[in-house]
């Protein structure tokens, strides 16, 4: 399997606190990743290393044997964020925030065109296309806002809590929408939801205090801790 | 590319919302039809100049118009960096030049369109009132004319956007617009406040901007080059200050 991301020693401070703590991690691609932890873990400050939204405090990470340090231009048109509040342009109509992206990255014509009818039918936009972002209830704009990460045709897709403030019925909705995604693109998703976690991930990692605590799929979690539900063995894994 | 995709986007943002038709066209010409009124209502001492001359209380708008564009691009850019679309951005291949461009040339085409409604108004309140037309030709050459001062506001905008949330910058963009008006000498003629005024009123680069521009638009060019220089240099290092200001803030953001 080819290595979609790869940290090493990869750490983040804040002054004396640190956020993320000598991260080793290899994430292949076409997988989904599952980033759990309790809030403060890391997660976030993990994906914002990895976006270039935040600075590397010590150690390297990679994208696709592209250096974060060295080569976060060429990255950034490789990657996509859905970050953990809503990102639309409020005044923009669904389809003209499509565009937006798409422009933004640089898509050719044609390519926006083809995705953009993809993108709408599968997320099921069509109904909302030309209104108003403001206008849209939050399950509509999230899903907007997962539109967006998606309409560049990224290698990889940060899902930063992506569920979070859904009603149940959203949030089914939109894991249908990443379990479609599934060996098309490689998902990094952050969430709380454990059932989330373990209907969409192929692997997860549990962080606590800035440090991978436990790896693997839902099922070796659970059996190394030798508990039959993930919230169990969560609780085990971050309590001990 | 990136830029105009980005600039393309805040025109229709700022187009799209309501209020800045008031503040940004409306307010501007409602603003020389209640001073041609009033100067209407106060009785004229005969060979006294008029309180309110429309050929100088319109260029004079025109700047004070700039002033809510101002306010404007500081809500734009304070409202972008509290939501997380900013963040999207910063995560796209967009770099700190393409956010200036962006949020700098709708703004700056919007300031081109107010002044030059308002120089059309000034040209309609002249005709009804003193019965003669002003200089189209001057007016209009005086519009491309304007661009360093309304950069100058743009300029201050993006600066108090950068620094100030959303709630707090416009409270202190209110701030300059009130002292630009006074100090700029927009209502009142600041030959007339004494000297310390003036001294107070020339270290700052509004007086200077509405002198150019009331030189520029009855096309005194001889006149105007003093101001129009000075209003530069200003613009020249408040804009410069607004392109640091926002990559500074772009880097430590990402600290």
């Amino acid at each position: 399997m080819k290595t979609a991301i790869k940290t090493v020693n990869l750490t983040k401070k804040f002054g004396t606190k640190t956020a993320v703590d000598n991260m080793n991690l290899e994430i292949y691609e076409g997988e989904i990743f599952g980033l759990l932890g309790v809030n403060g873990a890391g997660k976030t400050t993990t994906i914002r290393m990895l976006t270039g939204l935040s600075a590397v405090t010590d150690g390297d990470a990679y994208v696709f044997d592209l250096d974060i340090k060295k080569d976060l231009q060429k990255i950034k048109s490789l990657i996509n964020v859905s970050t953990q509040e809503t990102a639309v342009a409020e005044n923009l109509t669904v389809k003209e925030n499509l565009e937006f992206i798409a422009d933004i990255y640089g898509i050719s014509k044609e390519d926006k065109e083809n995705t953009m009818k993809e993108i709408i039918s599968s997320l099921e936009l069509g109904e909302v296309e030309n209104q108003k972002a403001k206008t849209l209830s939050g399950g509509w704009q999230r899903r907007l806002s997962i539109a967006m990460a998606l309409i560049t045709n990224p290698k990889i897709i940060f899902l930063d809590e992506p569920t979070l403030g859904l009603d149940v019925l959203a949030r089914r909705e939109l894991w249908k929408v990443v379990e479609n995604l599934k060996g098309k693109v490689t998902i990094i998703l952050t969430t709380h939801y454990l059932e989330e976690v373990e209907a969409l991930c192929d692997r997860i990692a549990v962080m606590t205090n800035g440090k991978i605590k436990a790896l693997g799929t839902a099922d070796e979690l659970k059996k190394s801790v030798g508990k039959d539900n993930l919230e169990d063995a969560f609780v085990e894994i971050v309590e001990n | 590319m990136k830029s105009i995709t980005f600039a393309v986007r805040n025109m229709k943002e700022l187009l799209r919302d309501f209020i800045s038709y008031i503040f940004c066209l409306g307010l501007p010409i409602i603003m020389l039809v209640v001073m041609t009124l009033i100067n209407q209502s106060i009785p004229q001492m005969e060979g006294a100049p008029k309180v309110f001359n429309i050929e100088k209380l319109t260029p004079a708008m025109a700047v004070f118009a700039m002033t809510f564009l101002m306010l404007f691009v500081c809500i734009r850019v304070s409202s972008d960096r509290a939501s997380a679309f900013l963040t999207r951005l910063y995560a796209s291949p967009m770099k700190s030049s393409d956010f200036i461009i962006g949020y700098v040339l709708p703004f700056a085409l919007t300031g081109i369109i107010q002044a030059l409604i308002t120089y059309l108004c000034g040209e309609v309140i002249s005709l009804i009132v003193d019965g003669q037309s002003l200089n189209i030709g001057y007016m209009l050459l005086s519009i491309p004319l304007l661009i360093p001062a309304i950069v100058l506001f743009i300029g201050i905008g993006i600066i108090f956007g950068t620094f100030f949330n959303a709630k707090a910058a416009p409270g202190l963009c209110s701030a300059v617009i009130t002292g630009a008006a006074i100090l700029g000498g927009i209502w009142m003629d600041i030959d007339t406040m004494g000297d310390g005024w003036k001294t107070v009123c020339s270290c700052l680069p509004f007086y200077h901007s509405v002198q150019y521009a009331r030189y520029a638009f009855v096309g005194n060019f001889s006149d105007m080059l003093t101001p129009l220089l000075i209003c530069t240099a200003f613009t020249l290092v408040i804009f410069t200050a607004s392109i640091i200001a926002f990559a500074f803030k772009m880097k430590s953001d990402k600290k």
